[in-house]
């Protein structure tokens, strides 16, 4: 792939005319033969049978992952027996285990030149996971290093543990301090008819999540909108004036006007806006795309004041980031006007 | 002279700095950037690719490189890491479900790991010489082959081209000053920069790196320029210390 990449530019930097001066020729004379040495020197390497190299992905694969499963096993082994012989000293064990992942380290490094690059991001990324466990087991196995000047009263170890203590501690206080401020929204119903009105500029976001069977109207405008896991819900809902985030829908209806519009992970879902940007889809498919109809007293007024009142038609140039090709995207559709819905009004 | 004095002195003659702004998708990055530079907000389509701004701020210019932060082409960002003084890390306050994921991101982008970097090179009489510079402008390019432990080369025997691959640690950004913008600050409900900051656990950066963490609203334009502010200060006082 890459030589194909390089081939047309270099075209261009390699010609080299041979009849200008002998001291070119010469050189390129000298440059032919110093190629020709490299090249049988690489040909005798490569059919050298002790040359470990095989330049088969499929090779590779069955060696990594045999390297690989006796690594785990080893080092669930060395889990297994502290809990029936605590005295054993694991140190030895511990090293081969980190030398051989060094050793698949140096393996994968060494066939990187013919790899996919999948292959080399996932390779890697397993070794950086053996390396983790082999950490979390190294401290959980081993005993703690004695402390050498034994006159000095041994306190670093336990202010430490104080340390990790309280850093855990934060830890969870982190993870409580935003799931405390939940945004207001409606979340976790089935088989409803959610309404809520916005009045006035105090509404800043709203969240859609865990719905099944349900339709909701938000009525007014608000400022951005968050939706996430959606099942077979109407989701009406009049001009937001920032963004509308939606992942994980599926055959589901959205009738909505917003600056941006950003679909992750939505399935057989047919959306009927108004965008002032490109709409965009990220791993979706069945996903269909018509004009808002939405109707409500008042509704004129909000979309001016949101500054969406015009269509500009964005609604149908939707951006797949996942087909980055000039030819029309599969994972979308225009809805054909026959099985458009009807303007809902409320 | 050393490579890192030359540098620094073309580097005073441009006044140039490189700055990257990164983030998960609909953290308003683009927005940012047109704010900044004065130009109309209105119609922003989520970015594919990236936008390059060039603009004159105080006496510097700075080179803006704005990437796309949805999730498919977040793998590109490390293609964008060479020579980036200053790294702008932005943060949708507004979303609390996905902060979790942009602790991840942004956790991810700064760790020092192995990434392939692939190279063609050309054998002439001059020596070896890299093609194609403009694609890969910021490479060095030596006179003689790498002798790199992990070298790999390819040979292609009628145009005699190398493509080499191997693997580096990355550290590219390891000298960048970090600002992260707690976003859309106007929005109720939004976290505080100081809530951002624990959350994404910047603490921890103290003694590596320098950073710093500024609430705005790219809708109003509220807090923009003291993050720039603090950001073009910060990576001129490291790189143009005689200034």
């Amino acid at each position: 792939m890459d030589n194909q990449q390089a081939l047309p530019m270099a075209a261009d930097n390699v010609s080299i005319d041979p009849t200008i001066d002998p001291t070119t020729q010469r050189k390129h004379a000298a440059m032919m033969e110093r190629l020709s040495n490299l090249h049988q020197s690489r040909v005798s390497n490569k059919t050298n049978p002790k040359d470990p190299s095989f330049e088969s992905t499929q090779s590779f694969l069955s060696a990594f992952t045999n390297s690989k499963q006796a690594i785990e096993s080893s080092l669930a082994e060395i889990q297994q027996i502290p809990d029936s012989n605590p005295n054993q000293d694991l140190k030895p064990d511990l090293e081969r285990i980190s030398l051989s992942i060094s050793d698949l380290e140096k393996l994968v490094a060494e066939n990187s030149y013919f790899l996919p690059p999948y292959e080399v991001r996932s390779s890697l990324k397993t070794i950086s996971d053996l390396k983790q466990t082999l950490d979390s087991v190294t401290s959980k196995v081993k005993p703690r290093k004695k402390f050498s000047f034994k006159n000095k009263p041994a306190k670093k170890p336990e202010t430490a543990t104080v340390l990790a203590a309280a850093a855990t501690k934060n830890e969870s206080e982190h993870q409580s301090s935003y799931k405390v401020t939940d945004a207001p929204g409606f979340r976790s119903k089935e088989n409803e008819v959610l309404v809520k009105e916005f009045k006035g500029s105090e509404v800043g976001e709203y969240v859609l999540t865990d719905l099944t069977n349900c339709e909701v109207r938000l009525k007014g405008c608000l400022r951005t909108l968050f939706i996430n896991r959606l099942q077979n819900c109407k989701i009406y809902v009049g001009p937001v004036l920032g963004s509308i985030l939606i992942e994980e829908v599926e055959g589901c209806v959205f009738v909505m006007a917003s600056h941006q519009i950003r679909i992750h992970h939505a399935k057989r879902s047919d959306f009927y806006l108004r965008c002032r940007s490109r709409p965009i889809i990220e791993q979706s498919d069945g996903v269909r795309f018509a004009p808002y109809r939405l109707s409500y007293d008042g509704i004129e007024n909000d979309l001016k004041e949101s500054n969406l009142f015009d269509d500009t038609g964005s609604w149908a140039n939707v951006d797949d980031f996942q087909w980055l090709r000039a030819v029309q995207s599969p994972n979308w559709s225009i809805l054909p006007e026959n099985e458009r819905i009807e303007t809902v009004k409320f | 002279m050393g490579l890192l004095s030359i540098i620094r002195k073309i580097k005073r003659k441009e006044k140039e700095m490189r700055i990257l702004m990164v983030g998960l998708d609909n953290s308003g990055k683009t927005t940012i950037v047109l704010k900044i530079n004065g130009e109309d907000t209105s119609v922003i389509s989520p970015t594919l690719g990236f936008n390059i701004k060039t603009m004159t701020y105080d006496k510097y210019t700075l080179n803006i490189w704005d990437v796309g932060g949805q999730k498919t082409i977040r793998s590109y960002w490390r293609n964008y890491f060479e020579q980036t003084d200053g790294l702008v890390w932005v943060v949708d306050s507004s979303d609390l479900r996905r902060l979790d994921d942009c602790k991840f991101e942004l956790d991810n982008l700064l760790k020092e790991e192995p990434y392939q970097t692939v190279r063609f090179w050309l054998n002439t009489s001059a020596g070896f010489l890299l093609t194609q510079p403009s694609l890969f402008q910021k490479c060095s390019c030596p006179k003689q082959k790498p002798a790199h432990p992990q070298f790999n080369g390819d040979m292609d025997d009628k145009l005699d081209i190398h493509v080499i691959k191997c693997y580096k640690i990355d550290k590219r950004l390891s000298g960048a000053s970090l600002l992260v913008f707690a976003n859309k600050q106007d929005i109720q409900g939004a976290l505080s920069p100081n809530e951002i900051a624990k959350v994404l656990n910047l603490d921890v950066m103290d003694k590596s790196r320098h950073w710093r963490i500024v609430g705005c609203s790219a809708y109003t334009g509220d807090g923009l320029l003291e993050g720039f502010d603090w950001l073009v200060q910060d990576i001129a006082s490291r790189i143009y210390v005689l200034d």
